[in-house]
């Protein structure tokens, strides 16, 4: 529990570090989007290959991001396993036992889906660990400021955000406490039936809602001590800007983008068939 | 009795975020020792009291941790009987607190141990009565509208209702005033009629020196000695590292004895420390 | 004009249904600049609810309280009042806003609305005052307690008030960090002439200040210099715990044995010598 990686920070100075956290924002939401576009083992191996240079360029030591991806792994193994094993495929199977068969199509399918999680998590972890909560709130915050027009409150919403990215390692923390005090006091999580396990809980969830509840109050004295009055008349210390290394990343993952287009509809055959017919 | 033999202990291991808290502990805790466990953040006490209890259990072929006669490295413990035996509280164990009135919440842990509805309310009564609170004027309150220093003697309760032969504290006076510190030290005493083995995490010195008989050093996971009060604070060695600070009355003391003034340097008591004072005056006023 | 100034303020807070507890009776006192004064008192005294009060969290039931003769009933002048005094609370881990050190000290200035160039210098400014620039970029969950109610204070201090409240800032520390506070906050008062009080139960803490101010149930007892010290029935009676030296020094008197009154361990160990050289040069006189 204690290595969520949410909200870890790893300090170091990269250009990836260095840039500009909306257009972080702006490439992780393309990025995205990419990812469902891929379809094919060559256009994930054609993605991997740049995910794989932008971990290597932010000089995260790779082993720390594995650590934010432990838990995602173990999801993903599972997944993949269950994957394998229940897919009905067309054709004969390539094993057999009682009710489980196993297709080549299941093989590739579980693969093609284990790697797109694995894609998925991979650059935002990269996102987490190489920019600030802070940093992603501002960037969040800029991003959304047009809707402020429309008197949507985006700057509380960055600042709930900040608070909560803040909390959630320390509640995390007081959780497990709270257990093992229970626990020594001989309390038992272990139950199946979901009803019991809630009621079992509730020793823990109690305490814990307590305090957080104190803990809301105290941030919330320290704010307003702190001259606190909500958007009004705020500046930042970290102004946002963006350099051309920023725009050139954005443009760079853009021709990323239409590659991986070019992959999918297969563009590429089209355009060499045009050539050739020409 | 605990006994501890060989103990390692590795988070997350055979992973590449493999750390080691603990390397090869050896301690005898004997029943009846009021022991002491200092080092500083990180130096693996809470690790090492966790397993007394099961709530770390020991890894394979990482040493032996026997409570009584219970062999916590064995595969299955039975921890109805270990937590029984062996009462823990946290630090601020007043955040432990969930039941809407104190008396539930004290009844939780003798429920948990399978005990009959009147067996729990004896218990929680007498545990209620040895921290000091009054049954019938307590036992029907809300343990969230009491003041934070009945809240913790409700928790201690709480732990002491399970009625253990051995007492396992971490910090138990943190952020207390002190005369709560002293109120709260008090009454581990006199639990002490009921479980006389007692074991305390603890950053006080004061309290170090006050209370323990014997006081185990530990430092990145080992353990760097076990010493009675006396020999602890007049280690030099472990003085001058920084691994052990002194109770205030042993440093003016010590600082006297520095100034030439024939004072033993290693009092652990105001009395002792006003008695010495006063001898060094009248033998100095004899001699001339 | 006094920075702070509270005139008979009455307050108290709901308990339960309808019950009220009424936690400060007529209380009157004044701060002025520059001044370092300790505000001691039990658990329950209410010293507390005087620093809440102070800048405005709470507003008094009866009497007033102003800053800089700001009164914090209304409402407009709180913002005014807090650039003024800034309050440094119990729990170092409730206090930061971000997940960076230098993001949560600048939070203060941000809200002063302050151009991002002298936010910069003044986070650095206040992180260099507590010891901490070199932790500028890393987050709360490496830092001891100390260290982040260093950081707690370098946030008050960027916003550059003229008074600082730390109310029991140092009750969840450990003795290192405790010292860690002390040093920073005993600087801040001699160096940069920031008035401070100190609210806290730990008499060693308060023998540093050059005002004591003693609450017994929501009473002011006692308001004075250091020569209060020397009444110990009056701490006595608020329940406190005299500083170690005085305890000593009073135990020693009663044996005949008179020290005046040292206040810290230094004082003590000087007094304690020249009493004894004194004593024996007279013994040495007399019998020749």
């Amino acid at each position: 529990m204690r290595d969520v990686t949410i909200g870890q920070y790893y300090p170091a100075n990269s250009i990836v570090h260095r840039a500009d956290p909306r257009f972080k924002l702006l490439i992780m939401l393309l990025y995205i989007v990419m990812v469902f576009f891929c379809d094919s083992f060559f256009s994930f191996g054609f993605l991997t290959l740049f995910v794989l240079v932008t971990v290597l360029i932010s000089r995260v030591p790779p082993l720390k991001v594995l650590k934010g991806l432990r838990m995602v792994i173990v999801v993903v193994l599972i997944t993949t396993v269950l994957m394998i094993i229940f897919y009905r495929g067309e054709g004969e199977p390539l094993a057999e036992w009682k009710i489980f068969r196993i297709y080549l199509d299941g093989i590739y399918a579980s693969i093609k889906l284990a790697w797109r999680l694995m894609l998925l998590v991979v650059m935002p972890t990269l996102l987490t660990l190489t920019s600030t909560p802070t940093e992603l709130c501002d960037g969040l915050e800029s991003l959304l400021s047009p809707l402020k027009k429309l008197h949507f409150p985006v700057h509380e919403l960055a600042l709930i955000m900040s608070i909560a990215l803040r909390l959630i390692p320390t509640l995390i923390e007081e959780t497990d406490k709270i257990m093992n005090a229970q626990k020594a006091r001989g309390a038992k999580f272990e139950s199946r039936n979901p009803f019991k396990k809630i009621k079992a809980m509730l020793p823990v969830l109690i305490p814990l809602f307590v305090s957080s509840f104190r803990r809301a109050d105290d941030l919330a004295d320290a704010m307003d001590s702190r001259c606190y009055r909500g958007a009004k008349g705020r500046t930042r210390m970290k102004s946002l800007k963006f350099h051309a290394g920023d725009v050139i990343a954005l443009l760079v993952w853009c021709i990323i983008f239409v590659c991986v287009l070019f992959l999918k509809y297969n563009w590429f055959g089209w355009a060499f068939i045009a050539v050739i017919g020409l | 009795m605990i006994d501890v033999r060989n103990l390692s202990y590795v988070y997350s291991p055979k992973t590449p975020f493999m750390s080691q808290a603990l390397f090869g502990i050896d301690l005898e805790i004997r029943d009846g020792d009021f022991f002491g466990i200092i080092g500083s953040t990180g130096a693996g006490k809470s690790t090492l009291v966790s397993h007394f209890n099961a709530l770390i259990r020991v890894q394979k072929k990482s040493g032996t941790v026997i409570v009584d006669d219970i062999d916590l490295a064995a595969k299955k413990v039975d921890l109805n009987r270990l937590r029984a035996t062996v009462g823990m509280v946290f630090q601020y164990p007043e955040h432990q607190l969930f039941d809407d009135t104190v008396e539930k919440d004290v009844r939780f842990g003798p429920k948990n141990l399978g005990l009959s509805v009147e067996e729990q309310k004896e218990r929680a009564k007498n545990a209620l009565e040895l921290v000091g609170l009054n049954y019938s004027e307590f036992a029907e309150r809300s343990p969230f509208e009491l003041s934070g220093g009945q809240k913790r003697r409700v928790a201690l309760a709480g732990v002491l209702a399970m009625q253990p032969k051995i007492l396992v504290l971490d910090e138990p006076t943190a952020g207390l005033d002190p005369k709560g510190k002293r109120e709260i030290m008090d009454l581990v005493m006199r639990a002490r009629s009921m479980c006389p083995t007692v074991v305390m995490i603890s950053h006080n010195m004061d309290e170090i020196a006050t209370y323990c008989n014997r006081i185990a050093v530990l430092g990145k996971g080992r353990v760097v000695g076990v010493f009675t009060p006396r020999e602890l604070f007049s280690n030099r060695e472990l003085l001058e590292n920084g691994a052990v600070s002194l109770p205030l009355v042993t440093e003016i003391a010590a600082r006297l004895h520095e100034e030439g003034i024939d004072i033993d340097p290693a009092l652990l008591t105001e009395e002792e420390l006003v008695d010495a004072i006063l001898a060094a005056a009248g033998r100095r006023g004899g001699d001339a | 004009m006094p920075l702070l100034e509270l005139k008979n303020v009455d307050y108290s807070y709901p308990s339960g249904d309808d019950d009220y507890i009424q936690a400060l009776y007529s209380v009157s006192l004044a701060v002025e600049r520059g001044e370092f004064v300790a505000l001691v008192g039990c658990n329950g005294s209410g010293k507390s609810t005087l620093a809440r009060l102070a800048n405005g969290l709470i507003t008094p039931d009866r009497g007033f309280v102003t800053v800089d003769g700001m009164s914090t009933d209304k409402k407009e002048n709180l913002y005014d009042i807090r650039k003024k005094i800034g309050v440094v609370f119990q729990n170092p881990d409730n206090q930061m806003v971000t997940t960076v050190v230098e993001d949560d000290v600048a939070f203060g200035p941000e809200n002063l609305g302050l151009p991002p160039a002298e936010i910069r210098e003044r986070v650095d400014w206040a992180l260099d005052c507590v010891g901490m620039r070199e932790y500028a970029k890393s987050g709360p969950f490496r830092l001891s307690g100390g260290q982040k109610q260093r950081v707690a204070i370098a946030g008050v201090l960027a916003i550059k008030p003229e008074l600082m409240i730390l109310d029991e800032a140092t009750g969840m520390l450990d003795p290192e960090g405790r010292a860690e506070v002390m040093k920073v906050v005993t600087d801040l008062n001699r160096r940069e002439h920031m008035a401070v009080v100190m609210i806290t139960h730990f008499m060693e803490e308060a023998a540093t200040a050059d005002r004591i101010i003693i609450l017994d149930r929501g009473h002011v007892v006692a308001d004075g210099g250091r020569e209060l010290f020397e009444r110990p029935e009056v701490f006595e009676r608020a329940g406190l715990m005299l500083p170690l030296p005085v305890r000593l020094a009073g135990a020693l008197k009663k044996n005949g044995f008179d020290l005046g009154c040292p206040l810290t361990v230094e004082q003590f160990v000087a007094e304690t010598k020249r009493a004894l050289t004194e004593r024996k040069t007279d013994g040495g006189g007399g019998s020749r």
